[in-house]
């Protein structure tokens, strides 16, 4: 009986916090349905009947946004989504344009070539030279979408600021043994770094909702958030590399390397997400 | 073939409801009580019914204190008509079995 009670009112918290949180994914001015429908959860004889009432607000909550987003003006939305997409394509590719020249002129300068593996006269031989360029590249190209607001563009070279960090401190530990291990190392950390920056974009930002500027980078449910898609992240990444070879997981290196890219992604993108929201409350930026 | 707007079961069973007495006003939680559809349903129709037009909705002072102010809702005139039409339109026999799962307005 004790326990009966105590479920329903851990039923009741959590159809309670449901709504809470459900009212925060609605803007202020949209509202009006979701308080209908919150009003009436009062109605509810025990807090399982108000906990299944509750979660008949997540449907409404995705038909009050899709109405929102239908009802926005055409123009407005075609702008929205034409500027920050071509600031987005610029901040890719125009860094595309600077960061291969300048890893072609490292090369003739070290003269090198950029043969990948163990093969003599090879970039592999100058690692923090090629290493700095790409870990620099990557993050000025994402302080340099940042600054165009081009988030995507930014989440874009998240992953490959994290990829190519991390990557480099992993070569520096153990080195090219073999290109098979090298090769599987490195996709599951370019795995769990784009599932960290995309699952923490996801959790950071959902459309219409005001949560960006509420709690802090460092509260306790953002920090949740970023290691929830930090080991998400890891244990995909982690399957993939068991399943190319068993053997590799035997070697730690490969495990801190793929769990450091998932947790490094994950709060990378908090970060940017963070930046673009201080941006976005002072009306200055199109979200994308 | 695509169905049209405001003909599937659910919607239909809110209209008869709120057709037994068009000028009183309904609180959503009776509504889903009576039509025995889930939250989740209900006020996405109702919220269709009332952007069309169909639907009047109002804030009513609650019954008890320290209780919020409730959503309440009755049809248009516009609405009754064409929820009218629409219910006659709607094929005989799911007609039949739909009203008869709906008991008498409050």
């Amino acid at each position: 009986m004790q326990m009966h009670g105590f479920l329903g009112r851990l039923a009741d918290v959590l159809a309670r916090q449901l709504l809470s949180w459900l009212h925060r994914r609605v803007e202020p001015g949209s509202r009006e349905w979701l308080d209908a429908l919150t009003a009436e959860s009062e109605c509810a004889d025990d807090g399982w009947q108000r906990l299944r009432w509750a979660l008949g607000g997540v449907p409404l909550v995705w038909t009050i946004n899709q109405r929102r987003q239908m009802n926005e003006p055409t123009r407005g939305t075609m702008r929205a989504l034409i500027v920050p997409g071509v600031a987005n394509i610029a901040a890719i590719a125009g860094w595309y344009a600077v960061i291969i020249p300048a890893t072609y002129v490292a090369t003739h300068f070290l003269r090198c070539h950029l043969l990948f593996g163990n093969q003599p006269g090879g970039c592999q031989e100058h690692p923090f030279v090629f290493g700095a360029i790409a870990i620099c590249g990557a993050v000025l190209g994402m302080i340099i979408a940042l600054a165009l607001r081009a988030r995507f563009a930014a989440y874009w070279w998240a992953v490959f600021a994290v990829f190519n960090t991390v990557g480099s401190v992993w070569y520096l530990r153990s080195g090219i043994v073999d290109l098979p291990r090298y090769g599987a190392t490195q996709s599951a950390m370019l795995m769990a770094a784009t599932c960290g920056v995309v699952l923490a974009a996801i959790m950071r930002e959902t459309p219409g909702t005001e949560t960006d500027h509420g709690p802090s980078f460092l509260s306790r449910h953002r920090i949740t958030a970023y290691l929830i898609a930090g080991t998400i992240s890891f244990a995909m990444a982690d399957s993939l590399i068991r399943m190319r070879d068993r053997h590799l997981v035997a070697d730690n290196v490969n495990h801190y390397a793929v769990l450091g890219s998932a947790m490094f992604a994950a709060i990378l993108a908090g970060l940017i997400g963070r930046h673009g929201s201080r941006l976005s409350a002072k009306g200055t930026i199109v979200r994308l | 073939m695509p169905r049209l707007p405001n003909t599937s079961p659910q919607t239909l069973s809110v209209l008869a409801l709120l057709l037994e007495s068009p000028r009183s006003w309904h609180y959503g939680y009776a509504l889903s009580q009576v039509t025995g559809l889930k939250s989740g349903t209900l006020y996405p129709i109702l919220l269709r019914l009332a952007d069309q037009g169909w639907l009047e909705t109002r804030w009513a002072e609650p019954e008890q204190p320290g209780r919020p102010p409730r959503h309440t809702y009755r049809l248009t005139g516009e609405g009754a008509k064409t929820a009218r039409t629409k219910l006659a339109e709607a094929a005989p026999l799911r007609m039949t079995r739909r009203l008869a799962s709906v008991p008498g307005s409050r």
